[in-house]
């Protein structure tokens, strides 16, 4: 019997930090050349040391893996590199142990075309599973959804020749959406998610969530029926299983977002796609504006609801959200070479983004960190690894974590060609320069860091809980914004600029009191009744509380 | 608040075992509660949650009556007795006796309150039991639970025997209400003791820290010993362990440094000095192995230990209380206790000084590690460590450093004479030369 190792907490999500980690590329328990959960058990008192609440996993499923696993041919197994269901289980329980939450991925618009199911509709029309895919005669239909991989696909409908019928997918060929208006397909995914949550997981990052149910006439993307089915998934966790969540990955923009919150009954969580790629622009151009506009133009949500906040994660840097200029603004300053594009989209990871300024690096995230909303951290970011853009797809950004100098980067003790992917080697980014060993040694290093930031941030519930209040000034270089829960009130002033910047905030609500610096707890002079004066160092930042006046 | 929640608040914060005195509470809420007894005298239980103005918040358990608590004891005590499980609105608690403990047999007669510590309070029974009620809940189950159980199961007898528990399930956790154990009657504290002894008769004291040595031994080897539990079975450390620990005693060290009084005579000797402590654990732990990983005891000092009939007991299990559960429950060096120990031995030369006017003999610290250090040797299970007698002595002067820079941090919120005791001991860890 599993212990219960949590307090009941049902907007726990609020305050945690979350960390995504690819298995494949975390550590190799078995020798094999691929990461594993066994291995993942091994390093959980690292992602503890760093101060992770819950622990992402990209997908652990039976594949065929020709899309990163997102091609699901069994909802009920663990793909076999990564070890068994009963690892799983023992993964889950060791976090627990240490207060850290799972989350898992979960496909639920489409299966792999080597999936029993989609094998059976397709040679049996008439039998059970005839209709748990989108079969047509023509590719007529639905001609107003768009082409998500524009990069390889021409149509979002294929002809199977064992059929003799074109089937409906949204992303790759091999593909295949499963068909909603389907009451079995509906059951079967209900039964899917039971399993997992049967076994102790705390949610799922549902992936695709927006592409569901189709309808002529539409982009097929949110459609009321889509909304319904995840009020009825949502009714059942509310009913079965107190303190989990739906993290919601809907890559649209924030008006259409919140409608995956509904009123407090669908998804607990949704990532916040826009603001992402304003983060990295606003740096770029040296002006906090982008990044104080998309947050006027993201609507409220409801009290026990909460954004995803990220800089990184296992795509592409999704420029979708994005007007066209912004984009080819964003391809001219951040991918110069035409081999770092993947769709519409970067496919790099932080560090090399920002030419591996530490500045810019630790900037980003204190303005991630300031957000209302809870981070999520990609793993291998908290050291600054690299990417490697001549690896196909998103491989590039996949590369097995640096754990030392040492052979295979302490990733495995498998021979170097038995690897999944070959760790990075390059002289900026290899495994030599860069490792959790040398930086946990190293006091000034960016993973020490940035373990320190995140205590700091867990210390203060404002910044998972608090109302989001900007602070908009003249120098349109920083960005600085209030944070406000029960009587804790944070300060967050941000210097996007290359160059010094002074500031003058009108802090004039808060007359009397006195800004204490959060890192290093100095107190500043108190807030009067003129505009207060903070002059920041080239990309530098503050966070203040103000506390009253002793 | 309502006028409700404003007496629960203030009911709460006045308790002795309330440990966040200092925090400003802005609710408090009774989520659970459980009928001991519904005839007169009635006798219940609560779980009350406190939340804090910063969004934070703790479970604490409350008894009512508050101002009974050998009543309501005595009531805990008969229920386990019974072995009793009760519902409740939220969840159960089941009350569940060590089978076999003769101690539970007996009529209760003279119950009464022994000394508050922060986080619990205990009741005494006619010198024969003690109930120690965990005030402050995490969920899991507390490690003094799981630790007092295991070592009783595999024949560690230098413990006061487990006699019983009551703990709680539902909705708002799960969780470790108390304990029953055996009263060590005529016991000695070993602090008690040892500063008495310094104080008459240095060499008396010194004569028992040998068995003392062979205890921590046999209670390490015996924690490491059986590889099919899982909470218990030895760990070889990820390659990462000494890293993680290196990088949590530096933080440490730079925060008491970033915060030490300058203006403070006691300090002087390490003032300014924080860079030269930080060279210090690189130094230690530039190379070198940390052994296996066990079930520790987690907060070892004199204070922990009694002298009765001969031998020494081990006391409380629960771990470091300013640590959170998960931390408590971690398997680590067994280093960590022997330096917690050999801290102690620092404070017992100085306390006496401090406390009982008497100036110990020069060179008593010294031999009192040498004889504790040689008995723990001879008797703990070498695997345990790691290899090498110069790896083994650099490991503890981290823990020891670990120690005395948390020592530091506590005198200098709480104790400001006792100040001195820390900063002698990391003067004299930054001034020692290490073994290569």
């Amino acid at each position: 019997m599993s212990e219960q190792w949590f307090e009941r907490d049902p907007l726990w999500f609020k305050r945690a930090v979350f960390y995504e980690v690819h298995i494949r590329g975390f550590f190799d328990g078995n020798d094999d050349g691929s990461g594993d959960f066994r291995g993942l058990i091994e390093k959980l008192d690292y992602l503890q040391w760093l101060g992770v609440d819950c622990i992402w996993l990209l997908p652990m499923y039976p594949s065929p893996l020709r899309d990163g696993g997102y091609d699901i041919a069994d909802f009920f197994g663990i793909h076999p590199d990564y070890g068994t269901v009963d690892d799983f289980k023992e993964f889950v329980e060791q976090a627990h142990q240490r207060g850290m939450r799972v989350i898992a991925d979960l496909v639920m618009n489409h299966t792999s075309s080597d999936h029993p199911w989609f094998q059976e509709s397709r040679t049996d029309a008439t039998g059970p599973r005839g209709d748990w895919y989108v079969w047509s005669d023509s590719d007529a239909p639905y001609r107003d959804a768009r082409i998500i991989f524009v990069d390889s696909e021409a149509s979002n409908w294929t002809l199977d020749p064992v059929r003799g019928q074109y089937y409906w997918h949204r992303f790759f060929s091999h593909q295949p959406d499963l068909n909603y208006e389907s009451a079995e397909v509906q059951e079967a995914m209900l039964g899917v998610l039971r399993f997992w949550l049967d076994l102790g997981i705390d949610g799922f990052r549902l992936d695709a969530v927006p592409y569901l149910f189709e309808e002529e006439g539409t982009n097929c993307e949110n459609l009321p029926p889509t909304h319904a089915y995840l009020r009825r998934l949502r009714a059942e966790i509310d009913a079965r299983y107190p303190d989990r969540v739906l993290l919601a990955e809907a890559n649209q923009w924030p008006s259409d977002v919140v409608q995956y919150f509904g009123d407090g009954d669908e998804c607990h969580m949704a990532f916040h796609f826009p603001v992402m790629p304003r983060m990295f622009m606003a740096v770029r151009r040296e002006d906090a504006t982008p990044i104080y506009e998309i947050l006027a133009q993201s609507p409220g949500i409801p009290g026990n609801c909460q954004w995803g906040l990220f800089l990184r994660n296992h795509d592409e840097l999704t420029l979708e959200m994005v007007t066209d200029e912004e984009r080819d603004y964003m391809y001219a300053e951040y991918a110069k070479d035409p081999r770092m594009k993947l769709n519409l989209g970067i496919r790099r990871r932080l560090a090399p983004l920002l030419d591996g300024g530490r500045d810019e690096i630790e900037l980003l995230h204190a303005i991630l960190f300031s957000l209302p909303g809870s981070p999520v951290l990609y793993y291998g970011d908290e050291i600054g690894m690299g990417d490697n853009v001549y690896l196909g797809d998103r491989d590039g950004v996949r590369t097995p974590m640096q754990w030392t100098g040492d052979r295979n980067a302490g990733f495995s003790r498998a021979d170097w060609a038995q690897l999944y992917l070959q760790p990075l080697m390059d002289p900026v980014y290899g495994y030599q320069a860069v490792n959790v060993e040398a930086q946990l040694r190293s006091p000034a290093s960016f993973l020490r860091w940035l373990h320190r930031f995140i205590a700091l941030r867990k210390e203060h519930p404002v910044f998972g809980l608090g109302s989001y209040e900007p602070l908009r000034s003249d120098n349109s270089r920083i960005f600085a914004h209030i944070r406000r829960w029960e009587d804790d009130i944070v300060l967050c002033v941000h210097n996007v600029a290359r160059s010094a910047q002074a500031v003058q905030l009108d802090l004039s609500q808060f007359a009397g009191m006195v800004p204490e610096e959060m890192f290093g707890r100095t107190s500043f002079p108190a807030v009067g009744e003129l505009p207060y004066l903070l002059t920041l160092a080239p990309r530098g930042f503050f966070w203040f509380r103000l506390r009253q006046a002793t | 608040m309502t006028p409700d929640e404003r007496q629960l608040v203030e009911h709460v914060t006045q308790q002795r075992w309330y440990g966040a005195k200092s925090r400003d509470v802005a609710h408090a809420e009774i989520i659970d509660s459980i009928a001991l007894r519904t005839t007169e005298p009635q006798f219940a239980i609560a779980l009350v949650e406190m939340r804090y103005d910063t969004g934070a918040h703790d479970i604490y358990q409350v008894l009512h009556p508050e101002d009974d608590t050998p009543g309501v004891a005595r009531e805990l005590v008969s229920a386990m007795r019974s072995g009793r499980t009760l519902q409740s609105a939220e969840g159960t608690v089941e009350f569940r006796p060590v089978s076999g403990f003769a101690g539970l047999a007996r009529e209760l007669a003279d119950a009464h309150e022994v000394g508050a510590e922060q986080s619990n309070s205990s009741v005494v029974f006619d010198e024969d039991l003690i109930l120690k009620v965990f005030r402050r809940l995490e969920p899991g189950i507390n490690p003094e639970l799981e630790v007092l159980r295991f070592l009783t199961d595999h024949g560690f007898a230098n413990i006061a025997a487990l006699g019983g528990w009551y703990s709680y399930a539902g909705g708002p956790l799960a969780a470790t209400l108390g304990i029953l154990q055996e009263y060590v009657r005529g016991g000695l504290d070993g602090w008690e003791l040892a500063l008495d002894e310094l104080a008459e008769d240095p060499d008396r004291f010194l004569s028992r820290l040998r068995r003392l040595g062979e205890v921590t031994g046999e209670m390490h080897r015996v924690l490491a010993s059986d590889s099919n539990d899982p909470a218990f079975c030895p760990e070889t450390p990820s390659v990462e362990a000494l890293g993680l620990l290196t990088a949590t005693v530096d933080e440490e060290i730079e925060r008491v440094f970033l915060e030490l009084p300058d203006e403070t005579e006691s300090v002087a000797p390490i003032a300014g000095r924080g860079e030269e402590v930080r060279d210090q654990l690189r130094q230690l732990t530039h190379a070198g192995a940390a052994g296996q990983f066990i079930r520790v005891h987690g907060d070892y000092h004199l204070g922990q230990t009694m002298w009765a009939d001969g031998d020494w007991v081990i006391l409380d299990f629960e771990g470091e209380p300013a640590r959170s559960l998960a931390e408590r429950r971690r398997k680590q060096s067994a280093l960590r206790d022997v330096a917690g120990m050999l801290r102690s031995f620092a404070y017992a030369a100085s306390a006496c000084s401090l406390m009982r006017g008497v100036e110990p003999p020069e060179d008593w610290e010294e031999e009192a590690r040498a004889r504790f250090l040689a008995g723990y040797f001879e008797t703990v299970d070498p695997v345990l460590l790691p290899a090498g007698q110069a790896a083994v002595e650099r490991l503890l002067a981290v823990f020891e450093l670990e120690k005395a820079v948390y020592e530091l941090r506590y005198e200098l919120d709480n104790r400001p004479a006792w100040v001195g005791i820390p900063v002698r001991g990391i003067q004299r860890l930054i001034e020692e030369p290490t073994a290569a």
